[in-house]
């Protein structure tokens, strides 16, 4: 008889440990792993993402953490891909294998993005990619590489439908362009869309130039651009070319009757604009990658704020990616309720946020609720058997007296908004 | 003369003293090297390793040409020649890497040969100017071209990704990082071993004469051109095969890191830190360098951006003005010194027969 | 292509090559008379761009201005290092066979060092300064002139003036010609060769220091711009002709002219190709280049 007590004791109590070591482990971290450039050419872009994310797992750990996961807090651990390619793919071999994380988002840069997300494959890690526009990266029929953020076709689709649009209510239409972007991948990427659907719509291309990171000169450049007389040119450069650029041109007094128009990266940087006379960017058109009327939001206060407390400036495009992706991986993971890489696949690709069906994140600020996976002004996120969100889209700004103006979609109008177009010539500015 | 020149080794051969300390260690060292991927699984641990063994390989590889007097800056170039062409020659063509190595490997020998003999009779920093002003050409022609000659897509900028096939040795593609490590211990090993055996023979006397003073070498008979050229061409081939083996391992190449100035000078680096003229020294400066900078950079790289490169040039700097060999010099002369304190007792019974027969 | 075109772009060329004579001149300086290959000459360029910048955006001191500190700071630091680093290669050199290429590679990794304790300290982002005058234009006919691009210029013109003054109508300046041809004959005759290689590093150092401050109106500044100008420099020193401070600037302003030229046939960074073809012609032609003294 007292042995069986003996035993019914020793049992018992062994079952507590159990229980209180699977609790233990069951509360503890999501571990969510971040490859950005934290050095490199574009540095700034990537401690913005960085910044965003944070922001976000702060609000999250703060509210409880992950509740399908017993509470369990996020972890982010970064890596530097030193905005290099095999920076970017030595980073996501270590974080999938040595600090075996459940997931990956990153990582800016296409030319990074690429290689890198091969590498999550081949170890079944899933990726979100936030901000990389490479159409081939959700092209290759991966299993494990999703992308909420739009393709390099995207962006220039939707240059293209606000040339239409402007030219339909103004009645005056373009019909040359002149392209010049960075001979690296995002450059290429997108100079080869614009070299394909601008003449599917019947613009004809007068000059095509390229050119590596590190020019210190952009005089060659305007001076054949200004000899081949395009009615626009379209530009695809990171912030420190933008901002010689902007500055030569202003200066050289280059004249795009139909404008500037600018793929982003650069001038989606606060940092850009920061170091440029407004003169220099007025009138430019701007593919941006977020909601411009943000502002106006009742969310943007409190965020603005946080991001000022953390970078010095406000809130941009980048941040708003970065704490946006957080959410949606916040919503992933209480779906998934594990962190199991294989699962937590499954639950990105099941994913369908819209503002109605946000309920496992909404947040309320100032009494107010809102869709934080949403931040970015899009209105679903849902991907397509190819790991693409078809539903991302952005807009295209007209700078005015420094202020970024959205004009396409035309349901982000905002009242009274009068375009340019054409653009006036700079002694008549 | 051949005679002669046999008797004159045989003699110098003998007249060495037995380093037993020195085989003894790098047999340990080989067999430790051998043993460690059944205990070690963790992926990023071989990783390290993998790094050393090639960047050992790489500068080994480069040392030839420093052991002929000259300090290249340019070897990247030859990385990624060996590299594109097998990667090219299987993404177009479907070949296989192991036969497409070969080609990259006489590729690249061709263009030492090319570019080695006007380049050679360049004093020391206008040879290593002239390399990287090479270097630096073939990388942005290939950074800024889509379509190469015969209508290859070299991709510019973008670089070639390796298609993904999973566990395929045939194509030089394993799903498991031990494969690689042994390929590339295996080929680090044949390095050494062939820059070892060239320093033993005729060539590596010559080449020594001709690196502390050529015209002195020249006025003896030696045709510095000729060896030089050897060196060199040994030295392409054997860069190339790393390229290809880069390309294979890390299934992405592209001009800036494979062919870019950085990389030339990080095999330099390994070279020079080590012992620039030695045998073993590109590989104990790799053993120093490869995992110091790799674990640096990935956990203080975040927060501190370039401190393992602040800390390869500290080191160069400090090699330079107090080690001017590297550090294959104290490493040898300590071990030497140790396996004659060992040797001690049977040396002493010598010199007792000698005193006794005074 | 118009004779408009090409005007406009021969002006551009010049710009461009007063930039990199301004930058070359202080390595020809130092490679003339000291022979040493500098290879951290962009880095002692970068640093002097960041102390200009520094000065600027904590002091509101104009770049212009902050040359009155810079340069002569500059001096003191190019000093030093010729005294601590360099010296004792040559000191060795005497007990061992010479060493030309030793210096090459501590300078190498001098520049390694320059380079990522500004990027650790400064972080990697692209500093520019915000100024009207880095915009300001003169206005020619066919073409605006960058004021701040065409003062490097005058400068490039003033530094190799002075210098070239320096070199023949002083004392010390006769003493640094006389050791740059002769060492020994130089040191028999009581000049201390070592303290003037002290004096010669610090002059081409605060050299690259002038054109840096100088440059930073219009140039942004980030942790590894020294290494493509510092390759630059090399390219400008063979063309002009190895130790010749008029054949710095004369090689400076021709390669400025070439890229510029060939920029607008081919992409700007194909005519980057052309700078490295010509300098391994003129190295195999011609090594003692336009009106060089000493031969390669």
């Amino acid at each position: 008889m007292k042995r069986f007590k003996n035993a019914f004791k020793i049992l018992s109590l062994s079952f507590l440990l159990i229980f209180a070591c699977w609790e233990v482990v069951w509360a503890t971290e999501v571990l969510i792993g971040q490859v950005l450039p934290l050095s490199g050419g574009a540095a700034p872009q990537g401690t913005q993402i960085k910044t965003g994310a944070e922001i976000a797992v702060e609000e999250i750990n703060a509210e409880g953490g992950i509740k399908s996961l017993g509470g369990a807090k996020i972890k982010l651990i970064f890596g530097d891909s030193k905005s290099t390619p095999d920076g970017g793919a030595a980073e996501t071999e270590r974080l999938c294998t040595r600090e075996k994380v459940s997931l990956i988002l990153g990582a800016f840069q296409s030319g990074v993005t690429f290689p890198a997300t091969e590498v999550a494959e081949r170890y079944k890690t899933p990726w979100i990619v936030n901000v990389a526009v490479k159409d081939e990266i959700t092209e290759r029929g991966f299993k494990y590489v999703f992308r909420d953020f739009n393709k390099a076709s995207y962006d220039i689709l939707e240059m293209i439908k606000a040339v239409e649009l402007f030219a339909k209510e103004t009645g005056k239409k373009p019909k040359t362009f002149a392209l010049m972007y960075e001979g690296t991948d995002w450059g290429r990427s997108s100079a080869q869309f614009v070299k394909k659907f601008y003449p599917e719509k019947g613009y004809k291309m007068v000059l095509e130039e390229s050119y590596a990171p590190g020019i210190a000169d952009f005089t060659p450049q305007i001076l054949k651009i200004k000899a081949a007389k395009p009615d626009m040119l379209i530009v695809a450069l990171y912030t420190p070319e933008h901002v010689l650029f902007s500055k030569q041109q202003m200066e050289q007094k280059l004249y795009l009757p139909y404008g500037l128009w600018s793929v982003g990266a650069g001038s989606e940087d606060p940092t850009f604009y920061k170091a440029v006379p407004i003169k220099a960017v007025e009138f430019m058109f701007v593919q941006d990658d977020w909601d411009v009327n943000a502002p106006q939001r009742p969310w943007f206060p409190s965020l603005d704020q946080k991001t000022k407390a953390k970078l010095g400036y406000g809130l941009n495009s980048y941040v708003a990616c970065g704490y946006g992706t957080m959410y949606l991986v916040k919503d992933v993971l209480e779906r998934a309720a594990s962190t199991d890489r294989d699962k937590i696949r499954d639950a990105i690709a099941a994913t369908d946020i819209t503002p109605q069906t946000c309920g496992r994140i909404e947040r309320k600020v100032d009494g107010k609720t809102y869709c934080p996976a949403l931040v970015r002004g899009i209105t679903r996120i849902k991907f397509d058997e190819q790991g693409q969100n078809t539903f991302s889209h952005g807009m295209i700004t007209q700078n005015q007296k420094g202020v970024k103006i959205p004009f396409w979609p035309v349901e982000a109008r905002p009242a009274g908004a009068k375009l340019v177009w054409p653009i006036p010539p700079w002694d008549k500015r | 003369m051949n005679k002669t020149n046999k008797e004159i080794l045989k003699k110098f051969r003998e007249g060495e003293e037995k380093f037993l300390l020195g085989k003894i260690a790098i047999i340990f060292f080989a067999i430790i090297f051998l043993i460690i991927p059944l205990f070690v699984r963790d992926p990023y641990f071989l990783h390290i390793f993998v790094l050393v063994f090639f960047f050992a390989y790489l500068g080994t590889a480069w040392s030839l040409v420093s052991m002929a007097g000259q300090l290249s800056l340019g070897h990247a170039a030859l990385l990624g020649i060996g590299g594109y062409t097998s990667t090219l020659m299987f993404m177009e063509w479907g070949i296989t890497p192991w036969l497409g190595m070969i080609f990259g490997a006489a590729f690249s020998g061709l263009v030492g040969l090319i570019i080695g003999y006007p380049t050679f009779r360049l004093k020391g920093p206008y040879f290593a100017l002239t390399t990287i002003a090479f270097a630096e050409i073939l990388r942005i022609y290939v950074e800024n071209t889509e379509i190469g000659p015969f209508n290859i897509p070299l991709r510019a900028a973008m670089g070639l990704l390796v298609p993904l096939k999973g566990h395929a040795p045939s194509v030089f593609q394993f799903a498991n990082k031990e494969a690689y490590y042994y390929i590339i211990f295996a080929m680090m090993c044949g390095a050494i071993f062939l820059s070892y055996t060239i320093n033993r023979r005729r060539m590596g006397f010559y080449l020594a004469a001709i690196r502390s003073d050529q015209d002195g070498a020249e006025a003896l008979g030696i045709n510095s051109t000729k060896y030089k050229l050897i060196a060199m061409i040994i030295s392409c081939i054997l860069t190339a095969i790393g390229g290809t083996f880069y390309a294979q391992y890390f299934r992405y190449i592209n001009p800036e890191r494979a062919m870019g100035l950085g990389m030339s000078i990080e095999i330099a680096l390994v070279g020079v830190i080590g012992g620039w003229q030695t045998v073993l020294g590109p590989t104990i400066g790799s053993l120093l360098l490869s995992p110091s900078g790799e674990l640096i950079r990935a956990y203080l790289g975040g927060t501190y951006a370039g401190l393992h490169l602040f800390i390869y040039g500290l080191l160069l700097m400090i090699v330079i003005l107090f080690l001017p060999n590297g550090l294959n010099d104290p490493i040898i002369k300590a071990l030497k010194r140790l396996n004659n304190c060992l040797r001690r007792y049977p040396a002493k019974k010598e010199l007792d027969i000698i005193k006794s027969k005074s | 292509m118009s004779a408009e075109l090409l005007l406009s772009a021969s002006v551009m060329g010049l710009l461009l090559g007063g930039l990199y004579a301004s930058v070359a001149i202080g390595l020809s300086l130092i490679f003339g008379i000291i022979r040493v290959i500098n290879f951290a000459h962009g880095g002692f360029l970068m640093m002097a761009m960041y102390a200009s910048f520094w000065l600027w955006y904590f002091f509101q001191i104009n770049p212009y201005l902050s040359i009155i500190v810079v340069v002569p700071l500059f001096f003191f630091f190019g000093y030093i290092v010729q005294n601590t680093l360099i010296k004792p290669m040559f000191v060795r050199e005497r007990a061992l066979v010479v060493e030309p290429l030793g210096v090459l590679l501590l300078m190498a990794g001098f520049d390694l060092v320059l380079a990522n304790l500004a990027l650790l300290f400064f972080k990697s982002d692209y500093r520019a300064i915000v100024s009207p005058i880095a915009s300001a234009t003169i206005s020619l006919e066919f073409i605006e002139l960058n004021v701040p691009r065409f003062i490097v210029l005058v400068l490039s013109f003033i530094i190799t003036g002075g210098l070239t003054w320096l070199m023949n109508y002083t004392e010390i300046g006769v003493a640094i010609r006389a050791v740059g041809q002769n060492r020994e004959a130089a040191a028999l005759c009581g000049i201390n060769v070592y303290k003037i290689y002290n004096i010669t590093f610090g002059l081409g150092t605060a050299a690259v220091a002038l054109a840096g401050a100088a440059m930073v109106p219009f140039y942004y500044v980030n942790p590894s711009m020294g290494l493509p100008l510092g390759v630059k420099s090399f390219i400008v020193v063979v063309l002009g002709g190895l130790g010749s401070i008029p054949g710095a600037l004369l090689g400076g302003l021709i390669l400025g002219i070439i890229e510029s030229i060939t920029a607008q046939f081919v992409t700007s960074t194909s005519a980057v190709i052309f700078s490295f073809l010509l300098f391994i012609i003129v190295l195999f032609v011609r090594p003692k280049g336009l009106m060089g003294i000493i031969e390669a």
